[in-house]
């Protein structure tokens, strides 16, 4: 089944690697196949808004483009969700729970910031419903935070469930737990560079996701450098009678070309490396030689991602 | 706060993940112990590159010696490397602090407690500044440089000591394990019973019973975590402590970074400037380009891909540069006037042996340089 057709697309991968920026692509890609989509960041994060030129509204959805929508899940704000859903009475939850006494004791209790965010992913997926009470999103795209945290944050339902063996939050965990962990529900896309460290810990992560890689779908290989116009074997041949012909000016551009040459080699076996180690289609998107997004960048890199094997 | 016998500075490097972080925090002490000075590094970073990066293979709570004497074999420094582990700093400190060893056991056998000191958010960065402190008590070395984890987890860090001393103070646990009557609900008009009976609906009943449990066998515990925590924050604050901002042109790390530095100002602690990694260096002019010398064996379309390849590699490095210089602009801009920034330029290849990191210690701040701004 095609990526874009279930119901969440977690999105996880090493720091800086561009998690949201393939969470925005993906997303766009979505709403041009007809899909109503939501983009829900967490621990707080509001970094999606700003890509598409809006202000943030945190919790409350936000409109990006017709057809996709943001909103931010703070781990305070998903527990008040959850804690009215169970005791009905929002009054009540004021005075027991939206108090100096609780955060602190909130925090202390083991793995459930994380499992209350996934809950509220869990709530567009499942619960959220339109105006004419059809579901809401036909898909929600999760940026999930860093690998290490990332994975404590997809097992923390089981977590909670091991810790509370029974009782409301053991089943409500479970409820979670039966569409994130399922692989014909929800499906992990890795993102990573073209660079050694990233591409080892992307392997790394690979490893540690054990029974859960049956749910990854694809590897999105981000910021790739375009392939040189000459072959390297041309501008090994080119190469003397450059440093010879030109003026000394010539020279660091001559390096430059050089390190570009060298990089593209690099980054072609990396690619092979990470598809190899993963089993898993690759897709690349290219770097665009600026780290603030001009307006249409996303929407090329969209069209990068649509290329794209289990994207087509 | 008991002051160890030699006057250690602290160094904690902050940033968002992917930035470099745990790199630069690996070369700043390997710098200073080719210097000659004894420094301590100690990462949280749950990806274990630190270890990569130093070429020691694994490394652990204890610490480890990194062999210098490979790049030096006169040095007189010394540089100890380890990774925290999180669950047998808990450990030791409930050994530390319980009264009794029956009641140390009790702690440790629990199961809530298992699961908090593995799992508990903010555990790991909490025992960061448990080990901190203690490598900085222990008085045995010049400089201890801490590796955080990235930005989002870091606030939890700094809020750490003054999470675990509100835990202690704050009602609830009171009210978990003491009677009603001393618990100070009351002033919220709401009977512990009320209390209890919501969260026993959300939480489940069994839960909220084993919770109570933990809180009761950890009340004896809480004076001995309480003056330490006070202990901890005062080394935050103490004027050999300097918080670096490690970041990178990347808009997303660069946001991080403007941010953490809004929250150091609030906490008031120390910071001591920027490094930022990655940076590419200036931009070139486009050279005059040369004519095909006659007698190469290439064709005129090979000739010109040569060409494009040198107009388009040097219009990269304009459009990079240019972006770079912007972005550091606004991170200064959102600093203290004044304050120091250190560029580590683009790398070729990845830093993961000793050499490749020494290679950046001319990038990177002297001790002597890092003074609170």
């Amino acid at each position: 089944m095609p990526l874009l057709d279930h119901r969440i697309v977690v999105v996880t991968g090493k720091g800086g690697v561009g998690k949201t920026t393939v969470c925005a692509a993906l997303g766009m890609l979505a709403v041009r196949r007809g899909l109503r989509a939501v983009i829900t960041e967490t621990s707080g994060a509001q970094a999606i808004p700003g890509l598409f030129g809006k202000q943030s509204l945190g919790y409350q959805p936000l409109e990006l483009i017709p057809g996709l929508d943001t909103l931010s899940i703070t781990p305070l704000e998903a527990i008040e969700d959850y804690v009215v859903q169970q005791i009905k009475v929002r009054r009540l939850y004021e005075l027991v729970f939206r108090n100096r006494v609780m955060s602190p004791f909130v925090d202390a209790v083991p793995g459930l910031h994380d499992a209350v965010q996934l809950g509220k992913v869990w709530d567009c997926a499942v619960q959220a419903r339109d105006a004419a009470g059809k579901p809401r999103w036909d898909l929600v795209i999760v940026d999930a935070p860093a690998t290490g945290h990332g994975l404590t944050m997809l097992d923390s339902p089981r977590s909670m469930m091991e810790l509370t063996r029974s009782g409301p939050m053991y089943r409500g965990n479970e409820k979670v737990e039966a569409v994130l962990g399922d692989p014909a529900q929800t499906r992990i896309v890795l993102v990573c560079l073209p660079e050694e460290m990233p591409v080892a810990e992307t392997l790394d992560l690979n490893e540690r996701l054990g029974e859960r890689r049956r749910q990854l779908s694809l590897c999105v290989l981000n910021e790739m450098h375009p392939t040189p116009p000459a072959e390297p074997a041309t501008w090994r041949s080119a190469r003397p009678a450059l440093a010879q012909a030109g003026n000394s000016g010539l020279q660091p551009a001559l390096a430059l070309v050089d390190a570009w040459q060298e990089r593209h080699l690099q980054q072609r076996e990396l690619h092979q490396r990470l598809a190899q180690g993963l089993q898993l289609p690759i897709a690349s998107l290219p770097f665009l030689y600026r780290r603030d997004l001009a307006p249409g960048d996303l929407s090329r890199l969209a069209s990068a991602m649509g290329e794209s094997e289990g994207l087509r | 706060m008991s002051a160890p016998h030699r006057a250690t500075r602290v160094v904690i490097c902050c940033g968002s993940g992917g930035v470099g972080k745990t790199t630069a925090s690996a070369a700043l002490a390997l710098k200073w112990s080719l210097q000659g000075m004894k420094v301590a590094v100690l990462t949280i970073d749950p990806a274990r590159r630190l270890a990569d990066s130093l070429s020691i293979g694994e490394i652990g709570n204890s610490a480890v010696s990194v062999p210098i004497e490979r790049l030096d074999p006169s040095c007189s420094g010394r540089l100890d490397a380890m990774m925290l582990d999180a669950k047998a700093t808990f450990d030791e400190l409930v050994r530390r602090f319980a009264p009794t060893d029956r009641a140390a056991s009790r702690i440790l056998g629990n199961r809530y407690y298992q699961f908090a000191s593995t799992r508990l958010g903010g555990s790991h960065e909490y025992m960061a500044m448990e080990r901190l402190y203690e490598l900085w008590h222990s008085g045995e070395y010049d400089v201890v440089v801490l590796d955080t984890p990235p930005t989002r987890h870091a606030l939890d860090f700094l809020r750490a000591p003054d999470r675990m001393a509100s835990l202690m103070d704050e009602g609830v646990l009171r009210w978990l394990v003491m009677p009603a009557s001393r618990s100070g609900w009351r002033a919220l008009e709401l009977g512990s019973e009320a209390v209890s009976s919501v969260l026993k609906k959300v939480m489940g009943e069994g839960t909220v019973a084993e919770i109570a449990e933990f809180f009761e066998v950890f009340r004896d515990l809480w004076d001995g975590f309480r003056a330490r925590s006070l202990e901890v924050q005062a080394l935050l604050r103490q004027q050999d402590t300097v918080f670096l901002l490690i970041s990178s042109p990347a808009p997303s790390a660069r946001e991080d970074a403007i941010y953490f530095l809004e929250r150091l100002a609030e906490l008031q602690l120390p910071f001591g400037g920027f490094v930022v990694n990655r940076t590419v260096a200036e931009p070139l002019p486009l050279p005059e380009l040369p004519t095909r010398p006659g007698e190469l064996a290439l064709s005129d379309a090979q000739w010109q891909a040569c060409l494009d390849s040198i107009v388009s590699a040097t219009g990269q490095r304009r459009a990079l540069s240019l972006d770079h210089e912007r972005s550091i602009g606004a991170l200064r801009a959102a600093g203290p006037a004044g304050a120091p920034c250190w560029r580590v330029p683009e790398q070729e290849r990845d830093l993961h042996d000793l050499q490749g990191l020494a290679g950046i210690g001319s990038d990177l701040p002297e001790l002597s340089q890092l003074r609170p701004s």
